[in-house]
């Protein structure tokens, strides 16, 4: 039995949802990712938990201190340990399956432990004083500590939970996608459905992990240098270069901004090959595979350098030249996203389409991301970004670009959800989680919009000026919404029922 | 012109961003509608149909991003400050943030004269936004520090007014108590 299966079967409450079942002969494909995938809805409770916090803190004027705490662990929880965990779970598990091969051995092993390990020491980090909110604002961690405000072990503690977590994204996940794709032996028995790389449903896969690995590479070589300072290991004079707040924030950005767009390949390639399973004409065939694979490589071609519309304001600091390019290519970005919508509407317009709850959610998740993709082009635009820039427009677009991508997961979740454990969902729960998540973050979405347009700031912990407080309220009650769909979705999950046809049979239908 | 004036505001951004995303989600919701409970075959359309609306699409995609950006060249600050700054005086501001407080030179602005803020920061990273009297932001500004350039922006108030300045840069515990005032004055 691998140690996967043995952790999520020793796990409370959790555990129960994502036993594997061991009969199917897939244990190999299956335990790795339903510990990740079981990990990080542990995240999400406690992340999702603390969203509803921070809204409660300023309208019942708690300490400005909870709502600093909170925010930092919330944004750093629901990026890192859950939406990124669960999108390596879930993507794991299919890849696997498109291609035949085990998921076992050291790297998943490593992956998983790195991200819930350092997720973990950022945690304690955070509790002992160092709020530097997910993005970090370096130098702000040294600063605090200089001034007082927090101490330089919890810098050092946080910096190491960030290192394991970025190790965990930027090395283990790819390596093993790479891994998998191009090295080891195709095993007959664990292909569920077979696929090239010259498909969308791989295609996006590959692209993401390389991106990750290219972009992230001069994020690792400054992180290891810093980390290796505080550790004293070398001296602070030779790190001096990797500490310099420009060369820090610009790596940090090529990377933290191509996170987002491998992320959104990877989820774009997994609705690519989901959707045509359920088309109502069996005909199993996309509108056009190569539109969808030429959306991919505009996305990730205009992605690349994309992220310098997070420095516009920086002028005359960041040429103008470099804002414009950012500008340009932000907006390519959006081209592809215009490919893709017509991509899928066609598709579905072509074959109709077998709703179940899971491709719903999937469909929803990627309305969302639309409407997140057109917050993102529009405050990528110079004019308006020296009006939105640092607003609660942007807290917006952050949280419905991660909420989206998860949303589409836990919809690619519930299609594999029974191959993964031999249990069936209740469909009629099923859309009760769609309908109360679409309400509640399409909600949540146009609010943070309209805070940001209404000139509220981002990661502000005074909301009562100039009437914020509406969108703070509002916030709160699709909050609510939204932390309420979550409870359906894993009341489904406690209460599926074993299936009786053989899983064999399943698995490959 | 007013419109566009509009248009390039918070407020704007906001509508174009539903302008996009409306009839997208009318759009996809009557077709995944129609195509999972009304018609759910398949349409009897060969693919050479798709093709013209399928270019259609992509152009007007294409045509209203290139619009909507050449559009607010204008608002651009830096662009908009070669067009005013012909030959009138500036006013210069000049400003350092620190945790978390501004040091700024000059707090009292005449209307209707181009300033130019130039802004450093000495300790980590600030913003330094300009909120007009109705409360949208005019301009927000982002300063690193050890930087060989001030972050800078040239703007000409119209309306005088008592303007809010914001640090919209997350920059520690207090943060949200990093804010000051600047005053504009009817010229002479
Ligand atoms: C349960 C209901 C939730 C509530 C009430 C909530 C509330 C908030 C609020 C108020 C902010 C803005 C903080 C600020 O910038 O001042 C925020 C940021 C954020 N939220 Fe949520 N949230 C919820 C769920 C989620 C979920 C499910 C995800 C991810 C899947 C998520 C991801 C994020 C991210 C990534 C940020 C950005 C953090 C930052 O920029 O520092 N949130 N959330
Ligand atoms: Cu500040």
């Amino acid at each position: 039995m691998s140690i996967a299966t043995t952790i999520v079967k020793s796990t409370p409450v959790f555990g129960k949802m994502f036993a594997v079942d061991k009969s199917t002969g897939l244990e190999e494909i299956n335990a790795w990712p339903a510990l990740m995938i079981m990990s990080s809805f542990v995240w999400l409770v406690v992340a999702g938990l603390l969203g509803l916090v921070m809204p409660a803190t300023q309208i019942f004027d708690l300490s400005s201190d909870h709502f600093y705490t909170t925010l930092t662990l919330h944004g750093a929880a629901l990026t890192f340990p859950f939406s990124f965990q669960l999108m390596m779970g879930v993507g794991l598990h299919r890849s696997g399956g498109c291609v035949g091969k085990a998921i076992t051995g050291w790297l998943p092993a490593l992956a998983w432990l790195s991200m819930n390990l350092g997720a973990a020491i950022l945690t304690v980090a955070v509790l002992m004083g160092l709020k530097v909110s997910v993005v970090v604002m370096f130098p702000l961690p040294l600063v605090g500590a200089q001034m007082g405000v927090w101490s330089m072990e919890s810098v050092i503690v946080g910096f190491t939970g960030i290192y394991l977590v970025l190790a965990c994204m930027i090395l283990w996940y790819p390596l093993l996608v790479l891994k998998m794709m191009f090295f080891g032996k195709k095993r007959a028995e664990l292909i569920l459905s077979e696929r090239s790389l010259n498909e969308p449903g791989m295609l996006g896969m590959l692209l993401a992990a390389a991106t990750l690995l290219l972009t992230g590479l001069p994020l690792v070589v400054v992180g290891t240098t810093l980390v290796l300072a505080l550790y004293k290991v070398i001296p602070m004079s030779l790190a001096a270069w990797a500490a310099d707040p420009v060369v820090f924030q610009y790596t940090f950005y090529l990377f933290a901004h191509n996170l987002m767009e491998a992320m959104a390949l990877m989820v774009a390639s997994a609705m690519y090959a989901t959707l045509p399973l359920y088309l109502a004409d069996g005909s199993r065939k996309l509108y056009s595979e190569k539109l969808a694979n030429l959306a991919l490589w505009v996305l990730l071609v205009t992605s690349v350098t994309s992220g310098l519309h997070h420095f516009i304001t920086f002028y005359p600091n960041q040429p103008a030249a470099l804002s414009y390019w950012g500008n340009i290519m932000s907006w390519g970005t959006g081209m592809g996203a215009a490919i893709s919508i017509f991509t899928i509407l066609a598709t579905i317009w072509q074959h109709g389409l077998k709703a179940e709850p899971g491709i719903i959610a999937v469909l929803v998740g990627w309305a969302l991301y639309i409407l997140d993709g057109a917050s993102a082009i529009v405050t990528s635009n110079i004019a308006w970004t020296y009006q939105l820039h640092g607003t609660m427009w942007q807290s917006g677009h952050f949280m419905t670009v991660v909420l989206s991508m998860s949303m589409m997961w836990m919809g690619v979740l519930y299609h594999h959800y029974p191959v993964l454990t031999g249990r069936k969902l209740d469909p009629a729960l099923g859309y009760l989680y769609v309908k109360m998540i679409s309400v509640g973050s399409l909600g949540a979405a146009i609010v943070m919009l309209a805070g940001g347009a209404a000139g509220m700031p981002r990661r502000f912990a005074d909301w009562h000026p100039e009437g914020w407080m509406l969108y703070g309220n509002l916030i709160l009650a699709f909050g609510l919404i939204l932390g309420a769909s979550f409870a359906v979705y894993f009341y489904n999950l406690m209460k599926s029922r074993e299936i009786s046809a053989p899983m064999g049979e399943l698995a490959r239908a | 012109m007013a419109m566009l004036d509009y248009v390039y505001t918070g407020w704007g951004a906001f509508w174009v961003t539903m302008f996009m995303f409306v009839p997208f989600a009318l759009m996809a919701y009557w077709v995944i509608r129609r195509k999972s409970l009304v018609d759910t075959g398949p349409t009897q359309l060969q693919p050479s149909e798709f093709a013209p609306i399928e270019g259609v699409w992509m152009t007007f995609a294409f045509i209203f991003f290139v619009v909507a950006n050449l559009a607010s060249l204008k608002y651009i600050p830096w662009a908009a400050a070669s067009g005013t700054t012909n030959g009138e005086p500036e006013i210069q501001v000049d400003f350092t943030a620190k945790s978390w407080a501004y040091d700024i030179s000059n707090r009292q602005i005449e209307a209707g004269k181009p300033v130019r803020f130039s802004g450093r920061s000495s300790d980590t990273q600030h913003g330094f936004a300009v909120y007009h009297p109705d409360g949208r932001v005019l301009f927000t500004m982002l300063m690193m520090p050890g930087t060989t350039k001030p972050t800078s922006v040239v703007y000409t108030f119209k309306d005088p007014g008592k303007y809010a300045v914001r640090c919209l840069e997350y920059c520690g515990v207090a943060h949200h108590r990093m804010q000051d005032e600047l005053t504009v004055v009817k010229a002479n």
